[in-house]
């Protein structure tokens, strides 16, 4: 029985297709579920993130060889997944996420009350970081990842990089004012 | 003496804007084994939209519960449209003989019951049905003020008499006229 030359031609593309997604996977995983940890702050949901970014890449495989940074390319699917399901998952108590937090932070070497002032603190950081408006949220959570440059953050959101460091800077402002208000209430 | 005014420290400063916290999650671990569920769910996602694509090109999607057997199914077109022919022959055949076997235009049997008519039973005493009609529209008119009726005088308050003194009038009205009665029975 003969095989035509053209399904050979696509078996063989489909192939090194499988092949690249399966590095992307290895590569950039990790990277993935970070991003969407922070903001969904749920292991589990990040997990599902992470997994549904890379599906919809295995749906648009063929676009792969156009694509020119992958990272940031890929960061971007799992942006918009993360914030359309943060959107959608809003009637999720705020408790679940510091517990989840709480769980999955480092605590070696602190002791009880060390533990119990650190999740307090992250936990009132968290609720004034929710309370920002989406624009400076954004970039202040993407600013945190040190493997993110201004200019990869701004590709990510697609603004310019000024706009990237000017919401940066109000969103600082904003959360030195937020936290001091909340110091003061103390 | 240091007159430069307090200058805080980078950690001091990401702790002021609490991007210590947003630091930290950032630098979480991933879980284990997190590639290997991904590369799981690429493969079972992959093996699926294949069978898809099989489907759609023609061929047999595994899984199938109904299949040609394979001698019938790997070139064979002709044979399936005889299959197709002989399935529609025998419903077709199966139909005619049964439009053969009823037999048209004879008269039905039907036996006419003669009406008995029971002695003693009810009739209908030539009533006859009337349908229920629907009320018509109705005018509203203003009613016309009623004159005052004349008020009633007033009748003086009679007291009641007590109940007690009305019962033992009663008895001694019973008692009177029994008790004659009883010496003429004697006599």
């Amino acid at each position: 029985m003969e095989i035509p030359e053209s399904a050979v031609n696509e078996e063989s593309r489909r192939r090194a297709e499988d092949a690249a997604l399966a590095a992307l996977v290895d590569q950039y995983a990790g990277t993935l579920y970070r991003v969407a940890f922070s903001v969904l702050r749920n292991a589990a949901d990040a997990e599902d993130a992470v997994q549904e970014a890379f599906l919809r890449v295995l749906r648009h495989r063929d676009t792969l060889s156009e694509v020119r940074n992958h990272r940031i390319w890929l960061i971007r699917i799992v942006w918009n997944i993360v914030l359309d399901r943060k959107r959608r998952a809003k009637t999720r108590p705020e408790t679940d996420d510091v517990d989840e937090l709480a769980r999955v932070l480092p605590s070696a070497g602190l002791s009880a009350e060390e533990l119990a002032a650190a999740r307090q603190h992250h936990c009132h950081v968290l609720a004034c970081v929710d309370r920002l408006p989406a624009k400076e949220r954004q970039v202040l959570l993407l600013s945190a990842f040190e493997e993110l440059s201004s200019v990869e953050i701004a590709s990510v959101l697609d603004i310019t990089e000024s706009s990237v460091r000017s919401r940066l800077f109000r969103a600082r402002n904003l959360m030195a004012n937020l936290l001091d208000h909340e110091r003061s209430l103390r | 003496m240091n007159s430069t005014p307090h200058q805080p420290s980078a950690p001091d400063a990401d702790a002021r804007f609490g991007e210590d916290t947003l630091r930290l999650i950032a630098r979480l671990p991933a879980p284990p084994g997190l590639e290997d569920r991904v590369h799981a769910a690429l493969r079972s996602a992959s093996n699926r939209s294949l069978q898809r694509q099989d489907f759609v090109d023609g061929a047999r999607p595994q899984g199938r519960v109904l299949a040609w057997p394979k001698p019938i199914s790997r070139k064979s077109d002709w044979m399936r449209a005889a299959a197709a022919a002989v399935i529609v022959f025998v419903v077709a055949g199966g139909g005619w003989g049964v439009y053969t076997h009823v037999q048209h235009g004879l008269p039905t049997k039907v036996i006419a019951m003669p009406r008995v008519f029971q002695p003693g039973g009810f009739s209908g005493a030539g009533a006859m049905r009337t349908p229920q009609t629907l009320p018509g529209p109705t005018v509203n008119l203003p009613a016309k003020p009623l004159p005052a009726a004349p008020k009633a005088a007033k009748k003086p308050a009679t007291r009641p008499a007590p109940a007690r003194a009305q019962s033992a009038q009663t008895v001694s009205a019973t008692t009177h006229t029994a008790e004659p009665a009883e010496p003429a029975a004697a006599k």
